[in-house]
């Protein structure tokens, strides 16, 4: 195992950053010529084409090695190599001919970089800029300087440093003037910084969108719902100079805001409702943090306060559910929980735990790829490995699953109710105890003569035999009356096979498949895979399958009536596992019958004479042979009671027990893992600030004892303080994406070196700023992005404009999108009037969850109205596609999704065309059709393009539509709408 | 699938191939061809993914994998290690106490079955998998491969991904994204589960992670029709016409008001391979148009159900192959069920009654299947691929009689197409413990695989939050040894 990487994702550099292998490479140069070389260059002047004099002398660090860390390293590294190429050290270039100290034109390096005729560009580097002319000179006084190359040094790829533009204090300047721009554009800052932009671009934005498609977009993009024909209708007519403002108001204040939001939000989070991996397995106490995310976005909370609920909810106030929730945040990733006997692995397993915290993190709050320096430093961005560790020390006590979370005077008032039936329940356990025990005290006496009665050998998982007189028969029945494992249970049990031999010579096993014998019985079911454990499995001929017993009965139906003089059944004939193995849980007592007709049984063998098999069948034996009939009564009175007193302690309403995380002590010293091999503890590590930042954002350092709960508190109040000018960008961002589909930086949770730069970088400090002023609230910068001209722009085409801005990032028009999956079904439903509206609570599924050992989801083929609401309610589980909600890329939450793609593809057309859900959600639109606009197909199409497109139809499709609503009815002309191209795309 | 879909699609499908419907209804499209508008990711450079384009001459066009999840062991079907048989019983020289996944392990084991040498190579087989012995001329076994994890699902979906994460592209959905389709109204990429379930991890093992989401594997078998293909049975064709030329209508007209969108173009074009699709589809699964003969090749009427199930998805493959559909991964079992290795190869417990059950559905009808695209010509273009998570413990787990997971070493091969048949590279020592020659990752694999498509699979590259993602992740060399 040593020989990979640990990390589960890739990172060691640039995966792509792929480079044939060089040309041939020029005669190589013995290798002491380097050292030659070296002495050669003091006092050399070497200039082998004119340089000015003035030129100053080339000096390796200051000049020479950013070039070579910023085009060549990334690749040609100690690392990766390419082309067998390193150039962390000189001797590959030298080697390779690639560089001859003081000899510019053999150094063939020079021919690489530049381009060859006719060629677009130089061979090298592949990919990113070609060096510019400056840089090469720079090179080429360089060799012919001899090329000096510090003895020791070793480059690096370039990486980011504390001068990174995203970790510098916000820029506080004033917005642009923007005189030139038309009024309307000079008033709103964001307006006169995008303004500015296009006008150094040389292009002017689009006109203002027409009422209507302002109002859709935004009801859209704000609750993620169409505008109804109503509120079109009151928008249109208000012809206040406030009108506009009172929609957005009227949006910000609708519950609808924070489902849309919530769900962008639980997106950046990898929101998922089952654990991933292999077993997959349901979380059912989730959904409280996903209505706490809702509930957050709605009453527009502070996000710096949200940020230290969702890190360290716990700790700020440990027994208020609507705080402590928030630490789902950090179990609400995938986890493996399959279990390893090996320590090694389960190290390693543990530590991908905390990694997927730590990554999760760090990308959603600080735009950060943590998780690069799990194994070394971070190669794009200056994150150190101590950094990731000292976060890794601070998540340290945080482990997957469940927490009740309640103050102590709930608990109190809990144990109050619940005490008197626990004293209860226990008063019973021992009267119950007692009467056992004196029932067995006087079995013991007699024990002998008992055992005088139990002359056979005990049941066997490994075969039990039973032989009777021969007797006619065509059913078999084997009643159990208990189990090797607990003789008081009567099923659950497993039989490999279960044979039945007829009399005389060349007996025969009748009960088998094969012969055309069936078996019936209850079984362990496993939808995906019915066969699996059903009762067939006992009479299949294979040891190796076993019925698992559901019930207390098996019944075989041999092809015709036989007589028949044995029967032999085993759990695992092939003696394969100790006789104890939960695989092969056997029966205790038992009675075989055999009937001609299925309905009068008589009696062949039973167990009664076998010695138990195991102490508690012996205890069980004992008690049941010398109970009185009095006593008998007694227990079972008793029992009666249990069960009524088990009753009431169930009923006792549960505290809060959600999936928050358990939180354990985890003390320290924490270390680096070395190569993120959790078995090489490298340097001491202890909880504290991002050292890069710190410059900005401060700084804070914990003990290695510092309490669990205290280190992340830390982090939590670090990351979310005022002075944390990365945090407050991330989020500005996040929601200048969702407003305009593409982030001023295009990667909201990348702000690295890998990361898109911001296309606005001072509108971004700008918005930044302004969240800052209005105290981390959204609400307020919602208001003023939506009602600026940007965004009010028509979202039309323009050639030439399209031309010098091809991706219209800088926004001379509105840039169109395609609704997300949520919007597009929860669209559906609206417009048919029947999306339920009701919030909050465990959410609904669109499949059938399966569960044998591990889960699988089947995706409903008709789901019902239970699944009518709000799709941000859908318990999203890992890897489970369910049609229209994954067709339109709603992301399966292995990973984080900052970005949605946007995809098409033919299944779509398939499900959108032919499942049942968009059939019956059809109808239903075509119901309330019929009931709000009446027979007549024109003021049905009118009323359907209204609520769907929030337009009337021109004529040519009124009478299109009427035609086929005439022809196939309301429900074919409903169908093409929802698959038509101008409900999904927003202008 | 066809002889089950709804009397209405089968109609449907004649009229629509009799009318020239689909030609006459998307030719609005304006010269814009739907492979281009389905196939953007990145503006054209040099290479463009999804053309067709390799980036050298390539051996093979298409891919079939094979994939027998739950750990098919190597050293009870491929590796032959004498030593297991002359040990039998005696404690594991070096590892006597050895802690693995499902915990101890006691002494070694012998394979429950002999070898036999097989072909003129005289590789040695087990005698329980006669079919496939015939064909060892022609595979390259790669007996030491090794795995990053010993836990099914990271491990089934590090085989299929490159990592051990969910949430990455499979190797087909990589495939998809490189080349292209090379037909016009099948998937590029189908992958066909067993009829007793899904394999560990299930869907991640085709996703197409942060690939465009038309990447992924498309799920078919001989039991299972493409998910929402048929036109439900309550639309006539009559009326399922006029929705789509109505449908088409609004879509011209909102498209013709939007110049310069081209994903308005693209989602028309999506209808127009959905519509071929579902005449397609159907058509490529009804194997009651093969002859009697092929049937009895695959043991498709087998009396072992699950054999019959798996014969007819390898019929089902070859069928998919035939008409360009780029890669079929087909599965020969499923999950980890209540009882290890009943439903899959996972044999902790009962090693010999388990794959007494495993090795004759996989046998005779995988052996068919190689048989017949061989005889097909199809053999050349195509390279094939056997595959599982890991391998199993020389020792047995302590109590029981089967083995437990084996990361260390373990056995994959390759055929067909570029590969040098009748090979043997690397191997584990001499109790299949460990690779201990010419060492093989996943990575090495795929390397190799892409190699044989023309590929260089460091520079088949997708941008993903931080990095230029690979298939090969940063790793991964053509193992030049095995190629033809």
């Amino acid at each position: 195992m040593s020989m990979y990487c640990f990390l589960p994702t890739p990172c060691k550099r640039l995966a792509g950053r792929a480079f044939v292998a060089w040309g041939r490479a020029p005669d190589s140069l013995a290798a002491g010529s380097w050292l030659l070389g070296l002495v050669l260059a003091v006092g050399i002047a070497g200039p082998l084409e004119a340089q000015p004099a003035s030129r100053p002398k080339v000096d390796f660090q200051k000049d020479v090695a950013p070039i070579l860390r910023r085009h060549c390293l990334s690749c040609h590294n100690k690392e990766e190599q390419k082309g067998e190429l390193s150039m962390a050290t000189p001797e590959d270039l030298l080697d390779g001919g690639y560089v001859v100290p003081g000899d510019v034109d053999s150094s063939a390096v020079f021919e690489l970089l530049v381009a060859a005729p006719g060629e677009p560009r130089p061979a090298m580097p592949k990919t990113g800029k070609p060096l510019t002319q400056k840089e090469i000179d720079t090179l080429r006084r360089w060799v012919a300087a001899g090329a000096p190359w510090p003895k020791g040094m070793e480059l690096t790829p370039l990486r980011g440093d504390a001068n990174w533009w995203a970790y510098q204090p916000l820029w506080e300047g004033d917005p642009p003037q923007v005189p030139e721009a038309p009024p309307a554009w000079r008033k709103n800052p964001i307006d006169r910084f995008v303004y500015a932009r296009l006008q150094a671009a040389g292009l002017k934005p689009n006109p203002p969108a027409d009422r209507r498609t302002w109002l859709r977009r935004v009801t859209y993009d704000l609750t993620g719902l169409p505008p109804t024909p109503e509120e079109l209708d009151a928008f249109l007519k208000d012809r206040s100079p406030q009108a506009f403002e009172k929609v957005v108001d009227r949006l910000l204040a609708s519950p609808a805001y924070g489902e849309h939001w919530g769900r962008h939000w639980l997106d950046v989070v990898r929101f998922g409702e089952s654990n991933g991996f292999e077993r997959n397995i349901i979380i059912n106490t989730l959904w409280p943090y996903r209505d706490y995310v809702i509930a957050s976005f709605n009453q527009d909370k502070p996000f710096n306060r949200f940020i230290i609920e969702q890190l360290a909810g716990d700790v700020l106030d440990p027994h208020n559910p609507k705080v402590a929730v928030g630490t789902a945040f950090l179990v609400c990733g995938p986890y493996d929980n399959v279990g390893n006997q090996d320590p090694v692995q389960a190290a390693i397993i543990r530590a991908n735990t905390l990694d997927e915290i730590i990554r999760a993190t760090g990308e959603a709050f600080l735009g950060t790829t943590m998780g690069c320096a799990r194994c070394h430093e971070h190669k794009f961005d200056p994150i150190e490995q101590t950094d990731y560790y000292a976060w890794y020390a601070t998540f340290a006590g945080v482990f997957h699953g469940e927490r009740e979370i309640a103050s102590p005077q709930q608990r109190e008032a809990r144990l109050q109710k619940l005490r008197p039936l626990w004293n209860e329940k226990g008063r019973l356990q021992r009267q119950r105890d007692q009467l056992v025990g004196r029932v067995l005290a006087r079995a013991e006496k007699k024990r002998t003569s008992y055992e005088a009665a139990w002359t056979r050998e005990p049941v066997s998982r490994y075969g039990t035999e039973e032989r009777f007189p021969p007797v006619e028969a065509r059913y078999v029945r084997l009643r159990v009356l208990g189990l090797d494992t607990n003789p008081a249970a009567r099923t659950g049990f497993r039989i490999d096979e279960f044979e039945v031999w007829t009399a005389g010579p060349q007996s025969r096993n009748v009960a088998l498949l094969s012969a055309g014998a069936t078996a019936e019985g209850k079984s362990r079911a496993a939808e995906d895979f019915a066969d699996a454990y059903t009762a067939q499995r006992a009479i299949d001929g294979d040891f190796g399958t076993r019925w698992i017993a559901a019930g207390p009965e098996l019944v075989i139906t041999l092809a015709q009536p036989q007589r028949i003089q044995r029967i032999v059944f085993s759990s695992d004939r092939p003696r394969a596992l100790p006789p104890t193995h939960g695989y092969t849980t056997f029966v205790s007592e038992y009675v075989i019958e055999v009937s001609l007709d299925g309905k009068r049984w008589a009696t062949v063998a039973d167990s009664r004479s076998r010695r138990p098999v195991n102490q508690p069948h012996l205890r069980h034996r004992l008690l049941q042979a010398e109970m009185t009939a009095e006593e008998r009564r007694q227990l079972e009175q008793l029992e009666t009671r249990l069960a009524q007193v088990q009753r009431a302690i169930a009923a006792v309403p549960p505290l809060p027990r959600w999936w928050v995380g358990q939180m354990r002590s985890a003390p320290g010293p924490f270390h680096v893992f070395a190569g993120g091999d959790p078995q090489k503890k490298a340097d001491p590590v202890v909880p504290r600030s991002i050292a890069v930042l710190e410059r900005t954002a401060g700084k804070y350092q914990l003990d290695a004892k510092a309490p669990e709960g205290q280190r992340r508190l830390a982090l939590a109040r670090w990351i979310a303080s005022d002075r944390n000018a990365l945090t407050l960008r991330v989020l500005a961002n996040r929601v200048w994406h969702y407003h305009f589909g593409r982030g001023i930086v295009a990667t909201p949770s990348d702000f690295g070196m890998m990361g898109a730069r911001p296309t606005h970088p001072k509108l971004l400090d700008w918005l930044a700023g302004q969240l800052r002023k209005s105290g981390w609230r959204l609400k307020p910068l919602h208001r003023m992005i939506v009602l600026s001209q940007t965004y009010r722009q028509s979202s039309a085409y323009r050639p030439e404009a399209a031309r010098i801005d091809g991706t219209t990032e800088l926004l001379w028009r509105f840039p169109p999108r395609r609704l997300t999956a949520e919007e597009i079904r929860d669209t559906m439903l609206s417009v048919a009037g029947v999306l339920d509206r009701r919030m909050g609570g465990p959410g609904f599924r669109l499949y059938r969850y399966l569960q044998d050992n591990v889960a699988t989801y089947v995706p409903l083929d008709r789901p019902g109205p239970e699944t009518y609401r709000r799709a941000v309610y859908h318990q999203n589980a890992r890897a489970a596609r369910v049609d229209v909600l994954s067709d339109f890329d709603a992301p399966d939450p292995a990973f984080a999704c900052p970005r949605r793609a946007q995809t098409t593809s033919p299944l779509q057309a398939l499900t959108m065309m032919n499942h049942q859900f968009v059939l019956d959600v059809a109808e239903h639109w075509a119901g309330r059709l019929r009931r709000e606009a009446g027979q007549g197909p024109e003021a049905q199409a009118r009323r359907a393009f209204l609520l769907l497109f929030a337009r009337e139809p021109d004529r040519e499709e009124l009478q299109r539509s009427a035609e086929l609503i005439r022809r196939y009815g309301l429900r074919a002309f409903c169908r093409a709408l929802f698959n038509s191209n101008e409900m999904i795309y927003l202008d | 699938m066809a002889e089950k879909s709804s009397p209405a699609a089968r109609c449907m499908a004649r009229v629509l191939s009799r009318r020239g419907f689909l030609d006459d209804m998307f030719t609005g499209l304006m010269g814009i061809g739907l492979l281009d508008l389905l196939a953007r990711d990145v503006p054209a450079a040099q290479w463009v993914p999804g053309q067709g384009m390799p980036h050298f001459p390539a051996k093979a066009k298409r891919v079939l994998q094979i994939f027998c999840p739950g750990a098919a062991s190597h050293m009870d079907l491929w590796d032959y290690k004498p030593e297991l048989f002359r040990r039998d019983g005696q404690p594991l020289p070096g590892e006597e106490n050895l802690i693995s996944f499902q915990g101890k392990n006691g002494p070694l084991m012998a394979p429950p079955w002999p070898f036999k040498p097989a072909g003129e190579c005289g590789k040695y087989i087990s005698t329980m998998l006669p079919h496939l012995a015939k064909h060892v001329d022609d595979i390259a076994f790669i007996h030491s491969m090794t795995s990053k994890s010993n836990t099914h699902g990271p491990a089934c979906v590090f085989m299929n991904t490159g990592q051990t994460a969910e949430g990455f592209p499979s190797a087909g959905a990589w495939v998809s994204y490189a080349l292209g389709s090379e037909n016009r109204n099948l998937p590029t990429y189908v992958a066909i589960p067993d009829i007793r379930g899904e394999p560990p991890n299930g869907k991640a093992n085709w996703s197409a992670g942060f690939l465009p989401a038309r990447h992924q594997g498309i799920v078919m078998a001989a039991h299972r029709p493409v998910r929402n293909l048929a036109t439900p049975e309550s639309i006539s064709i009559e009326e399922e016409l006029a929705t789509r030329r109505f449908l088409n209508f609004l879509n011209r007209k909102h498209l013709e008001q939007r110049p310069g969108n081209s994903e308005l173009q693209a989602r028309v074009a999506a209808y127009e391979l959905a519509a071929r699709m579902q005449l397609s589809a159907p058509e490529v699964a009804n194997l009651a148009a093969e002859p009697a003969s092929v049937h009895k090749l695959y043991g498709t009427e087998d009396p072992n159900r699950l054999k019959a199930a798996y014969a007819r998805n390898c019929l089902l493959a070859r069928r998919l192959l035939e008409r360009g559909v780029r890669y079929v991964t087909l599965y020969c079992a499923s999950r980890a069920s209540g009882v290890d290795g009943l439903l899959n190869w996972d044999a902790h417990k009962t090693l010999k009654a388990d794959y007494q059950r495993h090795c004759p559905i996989l046998d005779q009808p995988t052996a068919a299947l190689l048989t017949d695209l061989k005889q097909r010509g199809l053999l050349d273009e195509t390279v094939v691929i056997w595959t599982t998570e890991f391998g199993r413990m020389p020792t047995r787990q302590e109590g029981t009689r089967g083995r437990d997971h084996n990361p260390d070493g373990f056995t994959c091969w390759m055929m067909g197409a570029g590969v040098k048949g009748g090979t043997s590279y690397g191997a584990t020592d001499p109790f299949g413990r460990r690779a201990v020659e010419n060492v093989t990752t996943v990575w090495d694999f795929y390397a190799t695989v892409l190699h044989l498509l023309g590929l260089d699979h460091t520079r088949v590259t997708y941008y993903y939050n931080g990095l230029d993602r690979r298939l090969t992740d940063v790793a991964g060399h053509v193992i030049h040894d095995i190629l033809a």
